[in-house]
């Protein structure tokens, strides 16, 4: 893995191209321009908030902000899966006539990703400061918690977008099993909610780990659970150097699949 | 020292018959996948050294471009080594990556970025690659507002502009007008005389003879030769000659199947076939009178065909080649001196020539019923310029009585190297006479 590191790191202007082209063209040429990349996770906000608040009836005080926390971190992960899944076949041109690491492809996805999630911020705080809710040392941990959610995320992309290769249907698979995901993870209600009986499902998904620490540093305004956290970075770790090994060896057919 | 080391590598390709790429087709149906297996290049073994400059030949499907896939890393062997030394740079094709929405010089960056090229090294080289693409004035406008020669242009300045140790080309030299190539060509002088190792592919054999130290010839998925440009593509150009030749046989031999078929007359497809239709023929003794063919067939002309001075049959022929008319006859019935004649005619029955063994007074041997023997007539130097020529073979008595005659029934090509005009070579010399002075 470090290897291959070293040779990402080599074409890293590359990956720099990759991550602009994907910001630039989506701004390039609409009338609202970079502002569509705002307004996403705020129109998703509203229409949650209003399920939620008014129809579901979620008792909870600052519900708003509450939601948002989960749901930028959230489609941090699901954007990644959602058109990571179809990045090498879409690249198609790239990879069948030039050489690079493929590794870069799906990187790339993620790292536009995260640039994302640090624009929202740029809402996220206003909101916060609205509902009056308190920050602290805590946001201290936010780069070591946003790394293991990239760890974790690059890993499911590395292999989603390796299979859908193999198997393009996985793309539309991965659909629904997002959604189901969405309802398994912490977001629109709180870990307290979560019924006792069915509670070991939940305990068995790494992103309800991630997403209760982002809550805990902006919403609660404490330290995320290192234990848990470390547990699972451990995992993701391993998850990882499992992913990048499949998508080594799948990624050798790559040029004559697609 | 050696920059480039295949060893016995050998690749191929899965072709699928029918292909379900979903994992629902497969979890559900457990549908296997057929496939047929193309090799595409089969142990191929090569060592090139550094600042050598390498030309790939070969018609279309040898394996060239695998081969320079496999060097570049597209593509993986299945088995065997590749090794390489040094920074690998490829065009395989130009203006992989470019975005239509961005102007030329945001495109420079990005693509040579996808090459490899970090910023610094970018920026120092923009010029350069702006003013080597002629495109200044164009450079901020959006690459989809290019013409496709632009297109091709930029791509190939910001290509060749890349400085790698290994330099790897695939059919891309054909870009832009003459200028243009006349530059790409010197840029091309410019790395090799850096000591870059190249290696490329082309169908422009002029300039892989200018550019090239060492030809290699692969066909098939094979390494077929290799060595000193001139040789190999003399050699490659024969070879291309002779499949031609053998397409041409191979057409007239399924044409002259579907004649046997229609008017079941005597043509030689296979041997058996011919005794098939001769036992036949003799047992039933049919007259055979067709619009092409008639006579009374004492003497029959079985077979007309063209070869080269060592009888290998040959329908293209180069102007000025050898060439011989073998001509296959059959004695039913004993007659007396019978002649035998052909004429040559251009595709619009103009007849360009004719003779006999009666005009040129050659004579026969001995003659028996029932034999069979062959007749040749040779032309030292086929003087005719390049166009099809359709020949009339005959044989008749003296009197002209007619015991077969095949009319126009056969053909044959002539290419030429040069482009003159009518139908015979006349043989001739130009020369400076002379100038008379005063009027």
């Amino acid at each position: 893995m470090f290897k291959k590191l070293k040779e990402i790191y080599a074409y890293r202007q590359m990956l720099e191209s990759l991550v602009l082209t994907d910001l630039r063209t989506r701004y390039k040429g609409s009338f609202l321009g970079f502002f569509w990349t705002l307004l996403n996770p705020l129109l998703m906000l509203l229409v949650y908030s209003i399920v939620f608040k008014y129809v579901v009836r979620i008792d909870m005080e600052n519900y708003t902000a509450y939601l948002f926390i989960g749901l930028i971190s959230w489609s941090l992960f699901s954007q990644a899966i959602t058109s990571g899944a179809g990045v090498i076949v879409r690249n198609a041109g790239l990879v069948k006539k030039i050489y690079f690491p493929k590794e870069i492809l799906p990187l790339s996805i993620i790292l536009g990703g995260v640039i994302n999630y640090l624009f929202s911020l740029l809402i996220l705080f206003p909101i916060l400061f609205i509902h009056k809710i308190n920050l602290g040392l805590p946001l201290l941990m936010i780069p070591l918690v946003l790394l293991i959610h990239m760890m974790f995320t690059l890993a499911m992309t590395l292999l989603i977008s390796s299979l859908n290769v193999f198997f393009r249907d996985l793309e539309h698979i991965m659909g629904v099993v997002i959604m189901a995901w969405f309802y398994l993870t912490p977001i629109v209600f709180t870990s307290s909610m979560i019924p006792e009986k069915i509670a070991f499902i939940f305990n068995l998904n790494p992103l309800k780990v991630i997403i209760e620490s982002f809550h805990k540093i902006f919403f609660y305004n404490q330290m995320p659970d290192i234990m848990s956290l470390g547990i699972v970075f451990l995992f993701s770790l391993l998850f990882l150097q499992i992913a990048f090994l499949v998508f080594k060896k799948l990624s050798r057919n790559f040029a004559e699949e697609i | 020292m050696d920059v480039i080391k295949v060893t016995d590598v050998t690749k191929s390709f899965k072709v699928f018959k029918e292909r379900s790429s979903t994992l629902k087709d497969r979890i559900i149906f457990r549908r296997k996948n057929k496939f047929e297996s193309f090799l595409a290049l089969d142990n191929v073994s090569l060592t090139i050294q550094k600042g050598e400059t390498v030309g790939l030949i070969g018609r279309n499907g040898s394996g060239k471009s695998t081969l320079l896939k496999l060097l570049t890393g597209i593509l993986y062997p299945d088995a065997g080594d590749i090794n390489m030394t040094g920074k690998v740079s490829s065009l395989l094709e130009l203006g992989a990556g470019f975005h239509p929405d961005f102007t030329g010089r945001e495109n420079i960056f990005m693509n040579a970025a996808i090459l490899g090229l970090s910023k610094k090294q970018i920026k120092s080289k923009l010029n350069d690659i702006i003013k080597f693409s002629e495109l200044q004035e164009y450079i901020e406008n959006p690459v989809r507002s290019y013409s496709s020669g632009m297109y091709m242009r930029l791509a190939f300045s910001v290509a060749i502009m890349v400085e790698p140790d290994i330099l790897l080309i695939d059919e891309v030299l054909a870009v832009g007008d003459a200028a243009f190539q006349q530059k790409c060509m010197e840029q091309l002088m410019k790395l090799k005389s850096k000591g870059t190792t190249i290696v490329f592919v082309s169908h422009d054999l002029g300039a892989m003879e200018k550019l090239c130290d060492r030809v290699v010839w692969i066909n098939k998925s094979k390494i077929v030769a290799d060595g000193k440009p001139k040789r190999m593509i003399d050699k490659y150009l024969t070879f291309l000659g002779d499949e031609e030749n053998k397409r041409l046989i191979r057409e007239e031999e399924e044409s002259t199947h579907v004649v046997v078929n229609e008017d079941k007359a005597v043509e030689n497809v296979n041997s058996e076939q011919q005794i098939n239709v001769e036992s036949q023929e003799i047992s039933e003794n049919i007259e055979y009178e067709t619009v092409d063919r008639w006579g009374n067939r004492q003497i029959e002309i079985v077979d007309v065909m063209f070869t080269d001075e060592n009888n290998n049959k040959k329908i293209g022929f180069m102007s000025g080649d050898y060439m011989k008319v073998i001509m296959k006859y059959k004695i039913n019935q004993k007659v007396d001196s019978p002649i035998f004649g052909l004429g040559i005619h251009t595709i619009d029955h103009i007849n360009c020539y004719g003779t006999n063994t009666f005009i040129d007074q050659y004579s026969l041997g001995e003659i028996n019923e029932h034999h069979r023997g062959e007749i040749s007539f040779n032309i030292a130097s086929l003087d005719l310029v390049s166009n099809t020529y359709l020949v009339t073979a005959a044989v008749h008595d003296i009197n002209g009585n007619q015991y077969d005659y095949h009319d126009k029934r056969f053909s044959f090509k002539v290419s030429s190297t040069v482009n003159d005009v009518g139908i015979a070579k006349l043989k001739h010399f130009w020369k400076d006479e002379k100038n008379q002075e005063g009027l």
